[in-house]
Parts: structure tokens; C-alpha cells; sequence
């Protein structure tokens, strides 16, 4: 089974941000979504996540309509997120950062944990393990009891992947987990996501990023103006003249999409900068 | 070895002494209490109901970060608990842990009815609606004579007694108080680890995010209300009964500003700093008494030094329990 979308449509007043939009996304695959600014790439996000409203039309993950559900109930189905900026708990460790992500499986057993020591400490000790696990996977071990916060940016970013991916879920969406991280950072976190397919698991990235889009995504999706423009995989992408006469268009035109990354990449490395 | 070098090495040795020596101070004020004065008895008494009450505040508003201005409305609901159960004005005298059971299903109660409609809130938002809360309450209690006296109070309340033994004086409810406050303590501290208190930080930290884990942040907050406000309904159904008198005046909107003070001075989220808010706010108005009207000037200073020096409380978040113990007992 797959995630669906089913002439799907997101409406602001006379704007229309996605436009009747069907597609699926088979598991074991990295999908990417790519378009220039405003093509609705993040509103996809957004709504399969729960943070915006459906318009129109359905979301269905393995057969169950995910756009009718609260935000916390589509997260208990399975799905996982990462934000266009970081979005952590500022003032938990790391380790706690993850840790929090065993809410839904264990707050049954509060009580239990608050009179019960032995309890809290051996259902603690089984949370930290498997937030270790994950903390190892992205090299940040040594940061388990840093504050999320006080983390640099590019640990940060790494971090959020990590909270996402600590309760297994069953589709991953990625906003711009490039954004802002140098080359070297970058070429890492191609590899970690890399290492973290499995045939379980539908991943979706959006990125501006062609490099890492190409290099990792299995099929990628073009979105312009709100409209599905072309699907196929990175070597279709490249050679369709659709894709090339819309957006890709001529050699100028992917030296633009590369300057807007780069820029996309200033700004937001200034304003993390200025957070910290 | 360098300077440096040794002094590293002094300073685990010399913080464990530190918290050595303010357990010790602990256990000894607590050993010479009860050959105390009444009267010392009685502010004792009285600083405890207020860490009582600073403890179920700093649930709502350190571990979940919501601003409750209104926490007064539980400790009244406590105290006309107990004072309507157990006294003349309705003939009923219901045994004093009975009594505490219902204060203490009623708090949660109101704490979930004030919850609900706040849900949605927070910040300056939800402090001018819980304010009004508060103050709801109160003129409740003010107005409905037939029931609470009005502003009379009620007078005349039983005397209280656990499994036949009474509690009467002073040093009764001190012992009393000692045993409820290090009970509460122990809950909100122990919760604040416990997964929820995770999910609780992660509220006040991100609560969209939050969401976006799959905590469901209507339930968790609620938990976060109704815990609170259960403590404080014990700490009035037990204030109640060591008064032996209610009325309205000792709810008013200043109670409640009064613990918030305690909490954000003695350092937000964290049970130990409440005890330190607590010990200032409440004792040192009645080391100044001599001073009569200088002492809310000299108070007014003290706060605005120690918010100045020390903004994060004077025991910041990051030295909780957790870190005295160890510091106490190794590791």
C-alpha cells in the first residue's frame, strides 16, 4: 500500500495553491518534490502532515484518510516530520528531544511511573536506549545531554531527522533538510537518509537542493504553480522537455534554481546565526 | 598540579558540601520546630501551605509553561471543602481524610472545568482568563450567603483528626504539612520525569510540534490543570482546617499573585527554588513586621535585585532534585 493523494486542492480565498494534485508514493522509495518558490511543494507537507487544512479531495496512507484526523492522531499513524525551520524543544537535551517521542506508547503508564520506580526507571532506560540507537546513527552520541538549543545549526537539523526517525514511522517528510548546512554537511546528511531506506518506509523530500535531490531520490515529483507537472525518475526528470521548457527550461534556468538555493541557504544560515 | 587543575577538582567536592550543608540546616530546622514559639509554629505552618501551593502552581506554569493566574480558585474550592463538610453551616462533620478525598476530587474537577475553555489560550491570553477565573470564584463564594456565609466566612469549624488523633495545634499541622508537602513534592517531581513531564516540556517549548510527535496536547495539558489543582485544593482543605474559619478574603487575586511571585523568584520549573521563593515571600514579611509599612518597599527591592541578578530564579530549572540527590549521594 502507498500513500495517495486524490485531487487534492488547497485553497487561500482566489489563491490556489495546489491544484487538484493526485499522486502516490510507494514505500521502500525516496520520493522528492521539487519546483521553484510558491509551487506548493511545502503546502503538500503541510497538509499530509496536518498543519494546514484540505481544500478539497483526500490523503490516505495504506487506505486510511489521514486529512480528517487531528495532527497528533495523523503523527500516532505514523507519520513523521522535519520543518523548513527547525522546530526542536529548545531547552530539552537532545536525548529528551527523542525521548518525548514515546508519549503516545507510554503515557498510559504515568501513574505507574510516578509510584513505581523500578518501572520509570526500566521503561526510561528502554526510551533511552532506542534514542541512543538513533542519537548514534547521526553522530550526535556526544551530545545526548547537550541543550537541543544550544546545538549548532547543522547539528540541529541532523537532530530534528533524528526525532522524526526515533519511533520508526512509517512515512517520513522532510521540508528542506538541506536548507543552510554547508557541503560537507550536506553530502552527510545525503548519506544518512540514504541509510535509513527501508522497505517499509515512504520517505518525501522536499529540496531545493538539486544535487542531493538527484543523487537520493528514487522518483521525483515537479511541482509548478500548484499543479503535479511531471513524475519520473531523476534521469526522466532530466532529459523531459516539459520539465525543461516549464522550469528546468534551458542551462540558465538550473543555474537560476542553484542561485535560489544558494540564497535560500544565506538567509536562512543568517537567521539561524542571529537565533543562537 | 595548577591552580586551575586543583580547583576543578575542589569544586565537585566543595558543591557536595554546599548541598550537605543545606540538607543539614533542612533537617535541623525541621528537629527544632516543634520547640518553637506557637507563633513561629504558625508562620512555619504557614510557609509550608504556600510551598504546598507553589508546588501544584509550578505544574501548570514551570513544567507546561501556561500562565495560571487564577490558582487561588483551587485553594478556596479546598478550603470551602473542608469548611462546609465539616462545621455547623450544613450540620455535616465528615471525618478530616474523607474530607480531604473530596477536596481533593473536587480540585481536579475545577481544574479540568477551568481547562477546558482555556485549552486554546496561552500566554497573556490565558493569564487574563484564568484571572478572571480566580476572581469568579471568589465572588461566588462572596454572594451565595445561604451556602458559604458571604463575606461573613464560616466560623467554627470542626477540629480535625487522622484515625482518632487530633490535629489541633500548631505543631500537629506542622508534622501534618511536613508529611503532605514532601508527599507532593515527591508526585511532582516523579511526574516531571515521567514521560508525561517530557510531553509537558515539549508543550511549553513548541506545542505545534509538539503535536506534530503525536502528544496529544489537549489531554496532556488538562493532566497538567487537574494535578495542579488537586494539590492546591489539599493545601486549602488543610489551611482550612488549621484556621478553623473561612472567607472569602484569603482568596483574593493577591493569593494568587503571591505564588506566582514565589515560583518565577525562586526559579520556574523547579520544586527546590519554590521552597527558596517561598522562605522569602513569606518569611521575610514577618522578619520585617517591626518596619510596618517599609516592609513592601524593602520586599518591592529585594525582587527587583533578584530578578536583576538572578533571572532565572534563585535555583535555576537546571538544578533540580535530581542534581541536589546526586550531588548528595554520589554518581
Amino acid at each position: 500500500m502507498t500513500l495517495v493523494f486524490d485531487r487534492l486542492r488547497k485553497e487561500y480565498g482566489q489563491v490556489v495553491a495546489i491544484d487538484d494534485v493526485t499522486a502516490s508514493f510507494a514505500p521502500g522509495l525516496i520520493h522528492g518534490v521539487i519546483g521553484p518558490n510558491g509551487a506548493g511543494k511545502s503546502t503538500l507537507i503541510n497538509m499530509t502532515a496536518g498543519s494546514y487544512t484540505v481544500s478539497a479531495g483526500s490523503i490516505a496512507l495504506d487506505g486510511k484518510r489521514l486529512d480528517k484526523l487531528k495532527k497528533y492522531q495523523i503523527a500516532n499513524s505514523g507519520v513523521a516530520r522535519t520543518y523548513q525551520n527547525i522546530r526542536l524543544f529548545d531547552q530539552m537535551t537532545a536525548l529528551e528531544n527523542l525521548e518525548v517521542c514515546f508519549y503516545p506508547s507510554d503515557v498510559g503508564g504515568t501513574w505507574k511511573e510516578v509510584v513505581w520506580p523500578p518501572y520509570a526507571s526500566a521503561r526510561r532506560d528502554h526510551r533511552r536506549e532506542k534514542c541512543m540507537e538513533i542519537l548514534r546513527f547521526f553522530d550526535l552520541q556526544g551530545h545526548a545531554d547537550a541543550e537541543a538549543g544550544s546545538l549548532p545549526y547543522g547539528r540541529q537539523r541532523m537532530l530534528e531527522i533524528a526525532r522524526a526517525l526515533v519511533c520508526n514511522p512509517r512515512l517520513l517528510l522532510l521540508d528542506e533538510p538541506a536548507a543552510g548546512l554547508n557541503h560537507h554537511e550536506t553530502a552527510d546528511l545525503t548519506a544518512k537518509l540514504a541509510a535509513q531506506r527501508s522497505p517499509d518506509r515512504i520517505t518525501i523530500i522536499v529540496e531545493h537542493d538539486m544535487d542531493l535531490v538527484m543523487a537520493l531520490c528514487d522518483n521525483i515529483i515537479v511541482m509548478h504553480h500548484g499543479k503535479l507537472l511531471f513524475q519520473g525518475t531523476p534521469a526522466e526528470v532530466q532529459a523531459s522537455t516539459d520539465v525543461q521548457l516549464a522550469y528546468l527550461g534551458t542551462a540558465n534556468d538550473i543555474d537560476d534554481i542553484r542561485a535560489a538555493a544558494q540564497d535560500r541557504r544565506a538567509q536562512l544560515g543568517i537567521r539561524t546565526r542571529r537565533r543562537s | 598540579m595548577s591552580v586551575a587543575e586543583s580547583l576543578a577538582a575542589a569544586r565537585p567536592r566543595s558543591s557536595r558540601a554546599v548541598a550537605f550543608l543545606v540538607f543539614a540546616v533542612a533537617i535541623a530546622l525541621i528537629a527544632a520546630t516543634p520547640f518553637l514559639p506557637n507563633y513561629y509554629i504558625r508562620v512555619i505552618d504557614s510557609l509550608l501551605i504556600y510551598i504546598l501551593l507553589g508546588i501544584g502552581l509550578n505544574i501548570v506554569i514551570g513544567y507546561t509553561g501556561l500562565l495560571d493566574l487564577g490558582f487561588v480558585a483551587f485553594y478556596a474550592v479546598g478550603a470551602y471543602s473542608y469548611a462546609l463538610l465539616a462545621s455547623p453551616q450544613l450540620d455535616l462533620h465528615l471525618p478530616f481524610l474523607v474530607i480531604l478525598l473530596v477536596a481533593a476530587s473536587l480540585g481536579a474537577i475545577t481544574g479540568i472545568l477551568l481547562g477546558i475553555p482555556v485549552l486554546r489560550l496561552r500566554g497573556d491570553y490565558l493569564a487574563i482568563v484564568t484571572l478572571g477565573f480566580g476572581e469568579i470564584v471568589r465572588i461566588i463564594i462572596n454572594n451565595v450567603d445561604w451556602l458559604t456565609g458571604g463575606p461573613k466566612g464560616i466560623a467554627r469549624l470542626d477540629k480535625a483528626s487522622i484515625l482518632g488523633i487530633q490535629i489541633a495545634r500548631p505543631v500537629d499541622f506542622f508534622w501534618l504539612l511536613l508529611v503532605v508537602v514532601l508527599l507532593a513534592g515527591l508526585v511532582a517531581w516523579r511526574l516531571e520525569r515521567s514521560i508525561l513531564g517530557k510531553a509537558w516540556a515539549a508543550i511549553r517549548e513548541d506545542q505545534d510540534a509538539a503535536r506534530g510527535i503525536g502528544i496529544n496536547t489537549t489531554n496532556a495539558k488538562l493532566a497538567a490543570f487537574a494535578t495542579s489543582a488537586t494539590i492546591g485544593s489539599i493545601a486549602g482543605a488543610i489551611f482550612a482546617a488549621s484556621q478553623r474559619f473561612v472567607s472569602p478574603e484569603s482568596f483574593t487575586l493577591q493569593e494568587s499573585v503571591l505564588i506566582v511571585l514565589m515560583i518565577v523568584i525562586g526559579g520556574i520549573g523547579n520544586i527546590l527554588g519554590i521552597v527558596a521563593g517561598a522562605a522569602i515571600l513569606i518569611l521575610l514579611p514577618e522578619v520585617l513586621r517591626e518596619f510596618a509599612e517599609w516592609r513592601i518597599l524593602f520586599l518591592g527591592l529585594l525582587m527587583i535585585f533578584l530578578i536583576i541578578v538572578r533571572p532565572a530564579g534563585i535555583v535555576p530549572r537546571s538544578f533540580g532534585p535530581d542534581k541536589l540527590i546526586r550531588r548528595l549521594f554520589g554518581k
